[in-house]
């Protein structure tokens, strides 16, 4: 065919690139697929724009068991129905590894392990022992940012913090493992935790925010709220819950 | 040196063409060698505005494909000497512009000792808007004093800082302006339109003019002359600012308030 011959171009057939892309996961308490489907819809209505034709990850941890594969087609389905693309199963439970081929997801890598109401407070005690001191080599400089981050642009700050010392459009995206500090305007997602570190925080100087995630955990603002709208603002994490306080007040 | 600046929005409709019309015969009347060059391939509309659609024989197409010479098909303007437009055609497809061909046309310019080279971009951000932009020493980017206006120019900011060819080659980046066009002094008021401040503080960049809206345009428009020649007329006003401007003439902004109108003008104005 012509078309093809066209497109028979002299360089290579294809590119390959690594990049990292912000993922939401998906965590499955019950494979019944109308429960499933009220649940997302409900969520997906209040922010219709941030699901669409997003990519998905699927959490088995909390279901703790294996489900057959029936069973997780039709969790599939649900979740498609609500406007969602599954792209893989997360690693770390056990039923994900064996249910991976017979769905034809790939495994992918845990984002924050999920832990049963139990043991999280162990993980919570384990985390507050006292560890090695650093060497001034394992310290990670914050990645600094001076430009604006304008809408459709995205910077990520793997493994470490992220200082943003200029303003972030609407429509931009601003990503760190570790902590978001923005001194400009924050007008667009800021997310910080990005591979579930749930102590990372975000700071900015004037907040206006589309989206704020921490540790996987999200809170998009499709109205903002007065007593936080243009003012100095930070989030963290209290277990599962995001929370929102002025700076310095 | 030949600047070349890019007059872009990434919506459409905002006043691009209007602007690189004016903006080039505001330099033009200063005594500078302009030409403006329309990139929107498909949808010719920079002759009509500069009104020399009737003399347009080859285009910016044939001379990317070497049907005929840059001298052929610059069209000289019948008012400033020193003014020339490469008009786009409606025939063609959008892929006819290559970054090889656009390169041969700026770089001939560039030969040639134009003081200016005005790149009026298509809306979007597809190929035409992307090679309008690609060789720019400066970019005016156009916006109207609303959300979906404002959304728009800061994509395109974006692009300007990653996607050019001063920041692939860290040459210190294209340098950019705002241009706020339609602006309505009365909207503003009212809350139905954003202010310059606004626009400002959002997009975090200073304003190099404020064009009210105005009947003027159309007119002008209608009668194939760049607005900036009309004369007691803001908008005409308001661009040549701009123009002055973009020379680094400090001038204070004008035309942000709603004019005062007497008893008798109000009575029987429009
Ligand atoms: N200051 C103004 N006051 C009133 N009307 C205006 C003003 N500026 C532009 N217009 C009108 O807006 C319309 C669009 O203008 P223009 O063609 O310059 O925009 P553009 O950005 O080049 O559009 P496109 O994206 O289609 O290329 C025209 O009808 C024009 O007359
Ligand atoms: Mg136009």
């Amino acid at each position: 065919m012509t078309t093809q011959k066209a497109e028979a171009a002299p360089g290579p057939a294809i590119d390959i690139r690594f990049g990292q892309v912000g993922l939401i996961q998906v965590l499955i308490w019950t494979t019944d697929p109308g429960a499933i489907l009220d649940e997302l819809t409900g969520r997906v209505a209040t922010a219709p724009k941030f699901f669409q034709r997003t990519a998905v990850s699927l959490d088995l941890g909390p279901l703790g068991r294996e489900p057959a594969v029936a069973e997780m087609q039709g969790v599939l389905d649900a979740v498609r129905r609500a406007g969602m693309c599954p792209v893989g199963l997360a690693s770390g439970a056990a039923a994900a590894a064996a249910l991976s081929q017979p769905l034809d997801l790939p495994l992918l890598p845990p984002f924050r392990e999920f832990h049963p109401p139990a043991e999280a407070a162990d993980a919570r005690a384990r985390r507050e022992e006292p560890r090695p001191e650093l060497a001034a080599a394992d310290v990670m400089p914050a990645l600094l940012h001076q430009q604006p981050v304008r809408s459709g642009q995205q910077v990520y700050a793997r493994g470490r913090d992220l200082v943003v010392a200029a303003m972030v459009g609407a429509g931009a995206e601003v990503i760190a493992d570790g902590s978001v500090h923005v001194y400009g305007a924050l007008r667009g997602r800021v997310i910080a935790g990005a591979r579930g570190q749930s102590a990372a925080r975000v700071f900015c100087q004037d907040f206006h925010a589309e989206l704020v995630s921490i540790a996987g955990v999200f809170r998009v603002f499709e109205t903002l709220p007065a007593d936080l709208a243009g003012k100095p603002v930070q989030a963290w994490l209290d277990g599962d819950a995001l929370c929102f306080g002025r700076l310095g007040a | 040196m030949t600047e070349i600046i890019v007059v872009t929005s990434g919506k459409g409709g905002v006043g691009k063409t209007t602007s690189s019309a004016s903006m080039a015969c505001g330099l033009a009347r200063r005594g500078k060698r302009v030409a403006v060059i329309d990139f929107d391939i498909g949808l010719r509309n920079l002759d009509l505005i500069m009104g020399c659609e009737r003399r347009v024989v080859y285009d910016f197409v044939n001379v990317i494909n070497g049907d005929c010479t840059l001298k052929q098909a610059l069209i000289k303007d019948k008012r400033f000497e020193t003014l020339h437009v490469l008009a786009a055609s409606q025939t063609r497809d959008k892929d006819a512009l290559t970054e090889e061909g656009v390169r041969r046309v700026l770089d001939e310019l560039t030969a040639e000792q134009f003081d200016y080279v005005i790149c009026d971009s298509p809306a979007g951000i597809e190929k035409g808007a992307h090679l309008a932009m690609y060789f720019a020493d400066r970019a005016v980017v156009v916006v109207n004093p609303e959300v979906s206006s404002v959304r728009d120019s800061d994509r395109i900011l974006g692009l300007l800082a990653s996607k050019t060819h001063r920041s692939a080659n860290g040459n210190g980046g294209v340098k950019e302006h705002l241009l706020l066009t339609r602006y309505n002094p009365r909207r503003v008021a009212n809350g139905e339109m954003m202010s310059v401040e606004d626009v400002k503080e959002i997009l975090g960049l200073d304003v190099i003019g404020v064009v009210p809206e105005s009947p003027d345009v159309l007119a002008a428009s209608n009668a194939g002359v760049p607005v900036i020649l009309t004369e007691a007329s803001d908008a005409a006003a308001a661009y040549d600012d701009a123009v002055g401007r973009l020379l680094g003439e400090e001038l204070p902004l004008r035309f942000l308030e709603e004019r005062k109108r007497g008893f008798f003008a109000r009575m029987f104005g429009g």
